[in-house]
């Protein structure tokens, strides 16, 4: 057993966090006992931090500081076209931020989607480490695999701020691929992951031998999910409404909150049945008609007509992956469906009149990714674990050259990590300095292409034009991350390069935020009187527990079911309360529960003198 | 920490990792793709690709993530760098077979051999192949849907095994038996295409080598024969025109140059080229209006600039 580290899948609408344990990989339960950990972050009108269930419970009485999907924000430049349809979306306020990116306003603050993020993160590390009983740091991360630099390392940031080591962000599809062939080792088959999540979709072809992983090719497309689907059910029910009563339910911040609910509920439950029915009263109200309802029936017809065309996008990208492989569709020996999204019904007969088969149902869609993160960490840190995974670039890296064009450098799904080099010559007579524009993306025109950063070359040697050679060095870690490094060809000096543009958060702002992570953590630990209420919950628990047996006997003897069901309903609030250090509550609970427990032990004497007379 | 330093510091990548990474180093560019991934020069497409996975289990730098790798580190990168880039030209059957062309001499005798006897037993398979082929050509009547259906998996048997020209033989002679089977034709244009880009790219390789040796005239039959085979390549049409306008004719420099702009009109390197041609030609006010092209464009061009000021 070497040192400890945990796999978290960071997802748009839910996150997990897994690990592998006696050399098996397994999901780690959150402090109240669920596998699933809601990725949702509020700021209560206390000014008390929630996060996960909590923060999700109470969004739609206070939507404007509740912030749902931030995965979708990390490392979106402000000004790109992607994040404008998104912001217009989201019931809480994105502004514009110091880098060209974008701060999430929550109360009196502004955060950056990294530190969002990292609350979500730091949930999960509470979580392992009760789990554990022991501090846990490492971690290996997911990302979607179409997520190009700046959202990589927003993400890596996120893990910083939440006290993490990060020693690697993979992507989703290949750790989901993970899960699968783990204990499958040695046999040599082509599959093929198909993962639509909340936000993002990706389609990868990997090739397993002997445990090694290889990806053979990967697309996407990362603002393609479930909540797309959700946005077509929104729209579906709040344009009649618009009509029929002159009221954009979108543009109200705590209606659009509870269409976001009903919508999802409405998805999830025609993946099972083929009509439900939606119904959000007191959904808004007119001076003239006063308070308005909304009612209506979906049929899975009629969903399956509205998000058509996102799951033709879908199909689409799998063809395009798949002539990128080599592969044809019938000739793949699985397929695998991962992400929430693949439970509708629509999906999976796309999928299977696609390849020709039935989809795998071998691994777990909500939990496959996190488990595939433990095993990578496993597999990088310890001895026993004799797997390898060789990932691919998802995007073609290049520069800017004149014209406006794009040149790439290192093509896509080239197998990371990897590194290129290019020779930049002056073009004037002592060219001081240089600038590199540094893009990823597939088009030829370099604005259609996401900018990575501006990087100059200074320093230069003064010479006549044509004489002055710099090799530019670009490498790709195995992270998927990009560095870029510049050597003169005639002295062999290294160039300096500073980055003139980037949209990520400053090195200090990372650890300010990281400082201010760690202040939190401490003042959630350092409330004395909770350190004491917990304590005398938990002796209570015991107290419960040993009394327990005789309390079922007693049920059945007279006492009844419903003692024991209010005392249990109670137990489990005041547990509920210690995980989430919710102090006040406690103190009001285990007043409860000393009542309840003098009762019931009351009530198990009489008894007991009753049996002895 | 100065012991570190000094190299004290345990290293614990196993020995023979570290002999066989030295032994690397001492070779350095003289290795061949196929010593490299430990295969002989005959090994077939699977082969090839099973090899460069063992081969990353021993020399991938995450396979070691744990030990204490310190100077081995940059080697174990660099090597796994150098082990794909090997395996992704000997993986697709063009690259490959213009890397054997061109690094025969570099090879050990066996492999050479090997070359050898894989062209011929090539030339034998694919004739067997032929008469096969041509036997199940001659079936009648519905029983030919039946050949062609099987001809159809054959081919997608040899996709999966990089055998794209197999493949299209096979096509061919499916869409022969079953020409209003949708899938064989569309499978058969896809590979062709592919072929023909595969070809290009791998001519446009050849033709920035032989133009970085200065071999203007060899450099422009490969460039040549990556614009006939795909007629879109604006940079075979570009590499062309700058080969002839270092071997001093001006003409076939300026006619390249020009389909080159007509593929991609904002390829500023082209026209000036094709501006020098056109200065050598005394062709002054053609040369101009290119200069100012460029020039508006690009107002900083420098070489753009001293021309126009030589005009």
């Amino acid at each position: 057993m070497g040192e400890l580290v945990i796999g978290i899948d960071l997802g748009t609408t839910n996150s997990v966090v897994a690990t592998v344990q006696g050399g098996v990989p397994t999901v780690i339960p959150n402090r109240s006992g669920y596998r699933i950990t809601p990725s949702v972050v509020a700021m209560a009108r206390n000014g008390k931090r929630l996060v996960g269930a909590l923060a999700r419970r109470q969004a739609v009485t206070n939507a404007e500081r509740t912030v749902v999907a931030v995965k979708r924000l990390m490392g979106r430049r402000w000004s790109s076209k992607a994040l404008r349809d998104t912001v217009a979306r989201m019931p809480y306020t994105i502004v514009q931020g110091p880098h060209e990116d974008v701060r999430i306003v929550l109360g009196e603050q502004q955060y950056s989607p990294p530190e969002i993020s990292a609350m979500v993160l730091t949930e999960l590390r509470l979580d392992a480490e009760a789990y554990f009983g022991a501090p846990v740091s490492k971690a290996v991360i997911t990302c979607p695999a179409y997520f190009n630099d700046s959202q990589r390392n927003a993400t890596k940031d996120a893990g910083r701020i939440a006290g993490l080591d990060v020693i690697r962000i993979i992507n989703e599809p290949t750790s989901a691929a993970l899960a699968y062939g783990f204990g499958k080792a040695q046999s040599e088959k082509q599959v093929a992951v198909f993962d639509l999540g909340g936000g993002t979709f990706d389609f990868t072809v990997l090739h397993m031998f002997k445990g090694v992983f290889e990806v053979e090719a990967t697309g996407g497309d990362s603002l393609l999910g479930g909540e797309d689907f959700d946005s077509r059910i929104i729209d579906w029910l709040a344009e009649p409404f618009l009509k029929a009563h002159g009221v954009d339910l979108r543009t109200d911040k705590m209606a659009l909150q509870r269409l976001r609910d009903a919508a999802e509920k409405a998805k999830c439950e025609l993946s099972a049945v083929t009509s439900v029915e939606i119904n959000l009263p007191f959904i808004s109200a007119t001076q003239k008609t006063g308070p308005l309802h909304l009612q209506a029936t979906l049929t899975r017809e009629q969903l399956e007509k509205l998000t058509d065309d996102l799951v033709q996008r879908c199909l689409k990208v799998c063809e395009q992956v798949l002539g990128e492989a080599k592969v044809h569709a019938g000739a793949l020996g699985e397929v695998l469906l991962v992400g929430g999204q693949t439970r509708m019904p629509r999906i999976q007969t796309a999928v299977k009149s696609l390849f020709g088969r039935d989809p795998s149902k071998a691994v777990n869609p909500d939990e496959a990714v996190a488990l595939g993160a433990a095993i990578q960490g496993a597999m990088l840190l310890h001895e026993e674990q004799e797997m390898l995974l060789l990932d691919v670039t998802p995007h073609s890296l290049g520069i800017a050259i004149a014209g406006g064009f794009f040149q790439k450098i290192i093509p896509k799904n080239t197998t990371v990590p990897t590194s290129a080099h290019h020779v930049f010559t002056t073009v004037k007579d002592d060219q001081p300095s240089a600038k590199i524009t540094v893009l990823q993306g597939e088009s030829d025109i370099a604005t259609d292409n996401e900018l990575l950063g501006e990087f100059m070359l200074t320093g230069l040697r003064p010479a006549a034009r044509g004489t002055v050679d710099i090799d530019v060095i670009f490498d790709i870690s195995a992270d998927g991350i990009v560095s870029v490094s510049a050597l003169d060809v005639q002295t062999g000096a290294r160039q300096s390069i500073t980055v003139t543009a980037s949209s990520g958060l400053t090195e200090d702002e990372i650890k300010k935020a990281t400082r201010a992570n760690e202040d939190w953590m401490l003042g959630q630990k350092e409330d004395p009187k909770f350190q004491d209420r917990k304590a005398r919950a938990e002796e209570l628990f015991k107290e419960f527990e040993a009394i327990w047996p005789r309390l079922t006997r007693a049920a059945q003897d007279g006492l009844g079911q419903e003692p024991l069901q209010r005392a249990q309903a109670a137990l489990s609030v005041a547990r509920l309360q210690v995980a989430q250090k919710e102090s006040e509550g406690l103190a009001a609970s285990i007043d409860r529960l000393e009542r309840m427990l003098g009762a019931l032990k009351g009530a198990l004497e009489r008894g007991l003198k009753e049996e002895g007379r | 920490m100065l012991a570190a330093r000094d190299g004290e510091e345990a290293i614990d990548l196993p020995a023979d990792i570290q002999r066989e990474l030295r032994e690397l180093e001492s070779r350095g560019d003289r290795i061949t793709h196929y010593e490299l991934l430990s295969v002989g020069a005959d090994a077939d497409g699977g082969a090839i690709r099973r090899a460069y996975l063992e081969r990353s289990k021993r020399i991938h730098p995450d396979a070691w993530y744990r030990k204490e790798v310190g100077e081995f580190g940059p080697l174990l990168t660099k090597w796994f760098q150098r082990l794909a880039a090997a395996y992704q030209v000997l993986s697709d059957e063009e690259t490959r077979l213009v890397y054997d062309r061109e690094h025969k001499g570099e090879l050990s005798a066996s492999d050479r051999a090997a070359v050898d006897k894989r062209e011929l037993s090539r030339a034998e398979g694919e004739r067997r192949q032929r008469e096969r082929r041509d036997r199940l050509l001659h079936t009648k009547g519905f029983a030919r849907i039946g050949a062609a259906r099987k001809l159809y998996e054959e081919a997608l048997a040899h996709v999966q095994n990089y055998e794209r020209s197999q493949a299209i033989e096979c096509l061919k002679a499916a869409r022969e038996l079953d020409p209003n089977r949708k899938e064989i034709v569309s499978k058969l244009v896809e590979l062709e295409r592919e072929q023909a880009r595969a070809r290009a790219k791998s001519a446009l390789a050849s033709g920035k080598e032989r133009e970085d040796k200065k071999l203007w005239a060899q450099a422009i039959t490969a460039y040549h024969a990556a614009f006939q085979l795909d007629p879109k390549n604006g940079a075979a049409a570009a590499g062309a025109a700058r080969c002839f306008l270092w071997q001093d004719d001006a003409q076939a420099a300026s006619t390249w140059a020009t389909r080159a702009l007509e593929l991609d009109p904002a390829d500023l390197d082209s026209r000036l080229v094709l501006a020098e041609a056109f200065i050598a030609l005394k062709m002054k006010a053609r040369a101009r209006t290119e200069l100012n092209n460029i020039l508006s464009k690009d107002p900083e061009q420098a070489e753009a600039k001293a021309l126009l000021k030589g005009l």
